[in-house]
């Protein structure tokens, strides 16, 4: 343990991708909010990356062995804000996402609970040392990840919740899930999913959220409503063409949030087929980067977190790209380090960081 | 191995990285169907609901006259329209802009709000309204150059020009007749809005501007028949008047003037009343004019000679029981002298030997009944009855032009038939269409359909009885100076709508002949109605033919086929009494003999205002019309005279108009003044120089402007150009002065 950790072993080549990917979003948030109230937000955006990056190397400095020691509390800690939005927090648009922090700035404890939770599932899965799990384990790993996921869901904020979800699947597929769990537990998913939907008598989902369900089956039914976001989305995405073209979807605000959600449409409008490619080329390299990092792991506990924050950041972007395209309905999540988002960057970083961490400590053993 | 747990998570990794794969495959395929499959439609739905269509009004083609002079054109005015959809308080910016435009605010607001993407608030306003609308810098509101339509000439032919309504949709005369070739092809315009706010405007279907239309009205004459009209209706007090001048060898209309007029550039102040064409769709008695028909069809059916004398029974007959009366009595006349005295009894007997059914014959013969098929809106036909409708004393009604009505178009054509050698040919208004194009084009004229009435000899007879009419009849204020003339004088009393009788203080004067005698150049036919006073044909109309004749044929350059009277003798022409002229009103049929007795006092009443009225001496006349010929002549011209050959008289080469003499057909030789079956070479590009604009320059600026475009400017007050006039867009001439207001 007390070998010599050096930044030498910081993965230079991933930051470096990462930091790719996060200077196609600046350029991007800047083009789309060229001209709107939001003028000036890739300025922000810069400096939210350089924090992280700060953050990132400070993350990495503490060993992830100490945090995983102590990660009981941080448990508590984050139930404990997700708590405090619940009482005090910021109503926006009908939903209480936010503390208002001193200083002007909002918080939105969902995101690092999204940390806490990659840690405590990685070092629950890591203290297991069955091959296979049991239905005890699986459910005590779902309670983990189940408890703040339903905080989150009574905000509402449906798609942050459901970010908390791959967390979990990636955990117990990882940790020994036997395949008759998995496909009872995809089947239960399955049946919940379908009555929350179409049981008319359960209103778990709140109406917007049916409504970005329905309006996604069909889109072209509601133009102008729901499916308005997703048709403009694909508008945006197929005037680009090949090499891109003008980004009149995008400039005549015709495109819903270009800068934060919608920030792949833009790029694709302004870019094209070729820049759309070369985007989602660097996240695949990102995330092949990550998993190999996971393998070379000194331990259970560091693949498993490493693993964690490749299930998050792909689930983003899968669901984020798959919605830009009109695969998936309308989540509000957004698309890792390109998006605009204080706490969206801060947690990418953060997640690197944990990342480079357990690198970092790759010959420790 | 087997023991690591690692191992299965080894596989499983590889297995979520299969399916990260599969996704990222997935993704890769629906951007290929989107970017590049369906590409075009999406850049299709993109542009669609960026864009807004507005139609883009097509440039309404111009109306020229003759010689290429713009009687109606478009010029590119400002609009403003809201798009209400993106303006914030949109009761407040219509009531703002209605404040300045004083259009009704509920209105707008109403059309705005059913409109949600596009809704004019201000159509082809003045620049100043524009400029005031700018300075409202209100969200949403926009500005679109539309073409309006100018009126350069502007009451020159009015009711013939015609007007549009605020689409430049035709609404009257010409404009409304041609509408479709007029008009042109709308185009879409697509605007859009990017994020700077900024309206960037595609073109998606440029407009077609409309095909031009060449009159056969030449400016000048109009000019001249308008001019004298005013005098007549201001020297009569009649209430409408209407002047055409007809080239009688092609038919073509060279000047039709109605009174009341309009200027077709003010819009709001036009009454209805002005806009009738009376020259085509003014149903009137004739009067006496129409014993005209009566002679030439019983000297064509050889049934009398212009020298068999008839016994006019001192101004009495009795006709199946009605007594007719002539208002002076005549004895023993000539056929010439009943036409020249106007004797009414003695056209009942011409009529009476010329039989019912043959006179029918002529009388549609000459056109009447019957549309002549002019390229006017509202052509009226006339009232003729069969004779199977006529009662037994009907033939000596219209013997004398009762019971009959006729429009002045007509009346036209009757003289055109005698100036024409016996052919009666349809009158035409429109002489050709242009493509919209710089060239200078020629625009051939195709006479219109034409028809044999009476013979060349019947009419040679004709005209010299005419001629008679005018010499030592009712038609003598007709004698022209170093012209021969002749025509035929008309008096008709009005049918009181009030009681359905004849009216006895309402008289429709009119006069319409030809000239010179045997080389007629122009027909003109003067109605006026319900002159105050003097009211007769002779006594009212006959003096603007003569004031109208003398001026075209001198504008014509017709040669002089009489010595030039020395002025004394003019003198004496001009104080021809009136009530010598007196060819009486008939009596009428069906009234009783003791009211038509009051005839008589008509002449009486009107020598009171003899001395009143004023009249202007030949003598003047003649230098007004050579000061208007020099300046004419001056006008900015590239009239091709090389066409001018031996047989074309004038020493003059320089017409004002662009007008050539198609010498490859015999009339046009025969007439070489006119273009007789007229070519009308029409130069688009030498109407003269397009004022450009001014508005928004400063006066150096503005004086710098109007150097390089070659016009004079009169600034008026300092600061930046506010007003100008003439409109930027309007043609003039080399030199012409526009009048720039400035303001701070």
């Amino acid at each position: 343990m007390s070998r010599y950790v050096s930044f030498r072993d910081f993965d230079w080549l991933l930051l470096i991708f990462v930091l790719m990917i996060c200077g196609l979003g600046v350029t991007e948030i800047h083009s789309a909010t060229m001209h709107t109230k939001f003028a000036g937000s890739h300025i922000k955006q810069i400096y939210w990356i350089l924090g992280g990056v700060g953050a990132m190397f400070l993350l990495s400095a503490v060993n992830y062995q100490l945090l995983l020691d102590r990660i009981h509390w941080f448990y508590i800690a984050g139930v404990a804000s997700l708590m405090a939005v619940l009482v005090f927090g910021q109503k926006y648009l009908g939903a209480r996402r936010w503390i208002k922090m001193p200083g002007g700035n909002h918080f939105q404890p969902s995101e690092w609970v999204k940390l806490i939770l990659i840690l405590s599932v990685a070092k629950y899965f890591a203290d297991l040392r069955h091959r296979e799990l049991s239905w005890p384990d699986f459910i005590k790993a779902g309670a983990i990840v189940g408890i703040p996921m339903l905080m989150v869901l009574a905000q509402p904020d449906l798609g942050t919740a459901l970010t908390y979800v791959p967390i979990a699947i990636m955990g117990v597929f990882l940790g020994g899930m036997q395949w008759k769990q998995g496909v009872l537990v995809a089947l239960l998913a399955l049946i919940g999913v379908g009555a929350v939907f179409f049981v008319p008598r359960v209103h778990v989902l709140k109406s917007y959220q049916k409504q970005r369900l329905t309006s996604f089956m069909d889109p072209e039914n509601d133009p102008q409503g729901t499916g308005y976001q997703v048709e403009q989305s694909k508008i945006a995405v197929g005037s680009g063409g090949l090499w891109g073209g003008k980004g009149s979807q995008t400039h005549g605000a015709f495109l819903p949030v270009p800068q934060t959600d919608f920030i792949f449409a833009a790029f694709s409008e302004e870019h094209g087929f070729v820049g759309a490619l070369g985007v989602l080329l660097l996240y695949f390299i990102v995330l092949m980067r990550l998993t190999q990092n996971a393998q070379t792991a000194p331990d259970r506990a560091g693949t498993f977190v490493v693993m964690g924050v490749v299930a998050v950041l792909s689930f983003h972007i899968l669901v984020n790209v798959g919605m830009v395209v009109g695969f998936m309905p309308v989540t509000g999540i957004p698309l890792p380090l390109m998006s605009y988002g204080g706490s969206s960057v801060l947690f990418m970083f953060l997640a690197l960081g944990m990342v480079m961490n357990v690198r970092m400590r790759r010959f420790v053993n | 191995m087997a023991s690591d747990p690692n191992l299965g998570k080894k596989s499983r990794l590889y297995l979520m990285g299969a399916m990260l794969l599969f996704w990222c495959i997935a993704i890769c395929g629906r951007l290929i169907y989107l970017q590049i499959f369906r590409y075009g439609s999406f850049v299709k739905q993109a542009e669609h609901q960026q864009q807004r269509a507005i139609p883009l009004s097509a440039k309404r083609g111009v109306i020229y006259d003759r010689g290429g002079h713009e009687l109606a054109m478009s010029v590119l005015v400002d609009s403003a329209f809201a798009v209400p959809s993106e303006v914030k308080d949109l009761p407040t910016a219509v009531s703002l802009i209605t404040r300045i435009t004083g259009d009704d605010h509920n209105v707008v607001l109403a059309d705005c709000r059913n409109h949600k993407t596009f809704c004019w608030v201000a159509r082809k306003a003045d620049d100043e309204t524009i400029e005031r609308i700018k300075s409202l810098r209100l969200q949403g509101i926009h500005f679109q150059k539309e073409p309006k339509r100018f009126y350069p000439a502007r009451d020159l032919g009015a009711q013939v020009v015609g007007t549009v309504g605020m689409e430049d949709s035709g609404q009257s005369g010409i404009e409304h007749a041609f509408d479709d070739e007029l008009r042109g092809r709308a185009g879409k315009m697509f605007i859009s809005v990017d994020a700077r706010r900024k309206w960037f405007s595609d073109v998606e279907k440029q407009p077609e501007p409309g095909q031009s239309l060449v009159l056969t009205i030449d400016k000048n004459i109009q000019y001249i028949a308008e001019k004298e009209l005013d005098q007549a209706i201001h020297d009569t007090q009649a209430i409408t008047g209407t002047v055409i001048v007809e080239n009688p060898h092609t038919g073509e209309i060279l000047a039709l003037a109605n009174r009341p007029t309009f200027n077709p550039n003010r819009r709001k102040e036009i009454t209805p009343g002005a806009l009738t064409n009376r020259a085509v769709s003014y149903v009137y008695e004739p009067g006496s004019t129409f014993k005209l028909v009566t002679i030439s069809a019983a000297l064509e059916e050889r049934l009398t000679n212009p020298d068999e004398v008839f016994d006019c029974q001192m101004g009495s007959i009795v006709y199946n029981g009605m007594r007719i009366r002539d208002s002076k009595p005549h004895g023993l006349l000539p056929v010439w002298g009943v036409l020249a005295e106007s004797s009414d009894v003695g056209a009942i007997k011409i009529a009476l030997r010329l039989g019912e059914d043959r006179f029918y014959k002529y009388i549609r013969a000459y056109g009447f009944g019957q549309q002549t098929g002019i390229e006017l809106p509202g052509e009226t036909r006339g009232m003729t009855k069969p004779v199977s409708r006529w009662s037994k004393v009907s033939i000596a009604a219209i013997s004398m032009g009762q019971e009959i009505g006729i429009s002045p178009i007509q009346l036209a054509g009757l003289i055109s038939t005698f100036a024409n050698d016996g052919v009666w040919i349809a009158p035409r208004i429109v002489a050709g269409k242009v493509e919209p194009q710089g060239t200078p084009q020629t625009v051939a004229f195709h006479p219109g359909a034409s028809h044999r009435v009476i013979s060349s000899f019947t009419a040679a007879e004709m005209r010299s009885m005419m001629q008679k009419v005018v010499l030592e009849g009712t038609g003598r204020k007709a004698i022209l100076e170093g012209y021969t003339s002749a025509g035929k004088t008309g008096t008709a009393q009005k049918v009181d709508p009030a009681t359905g009788a004849y009216s006895k203080t309402k008289y429709i004067g009119s006069f319409a002949g030809f000239a010179p005698l045997n080389n007629p150049q122009i027909v003109v036919a003067v109605i006026l109605d319900s002159a105050v006073g003097l009211h007769q044909g002779g006594q009212v109309s006959a003096p603007v033919f003569r004031r109208v004749t003398q001026q075209v044929l001198e504008y014509l350059h017709t040669p002089h086929d009489l010595p030039l009277a020395p002025n004394h003798q003019l003198l004496a022409q001009a104080k021809v009494k009136d009530n010598d002229l007196d060819e009486g009103t008939p009596d009428h049929p069906g009234e009783p003999l003791e009211t038509a007795e009051v005839n008589g006092d008509s002449a009486q009443t009107g020598k009171a205002s003899v001395a009143s009225a004023p009249k202007p001496s030949a003598g003047s006349e003649g230098s007004v019309v050579q000061a208007a010929m020099r300046e004419i002549e001056t006008a900015p011209s590239a009239a091709s005279s090389d066409h001018s050959s031996a047989d074309h008289l004038p020493a003059d080469h320089s017409r004002a108009d662009h007008l050539q003499a198609d010498q490859s057909t015999a009339s046009a030789s025969a007439q070489p003044q006119l273009p007789a079956t007229g070519t009308v070479v029409l130069d688009v590009e030498q109407g003269g120089i397009e004022v450009p604009s001014f508005v928004g320059k400063t006066v150096r600026g503005a004086v710098e402007a109007a150097q390089e475009a070659g016009l004079e400017l009169e600034a008026v007050g300092s600061g930046v150009a506010r007003l100008q006039s003439p409109l930027a867009g309007t043609h003039v001439a080399a030199g012409a002065h526009v009048t720039v207001q400035f303001g701070r």
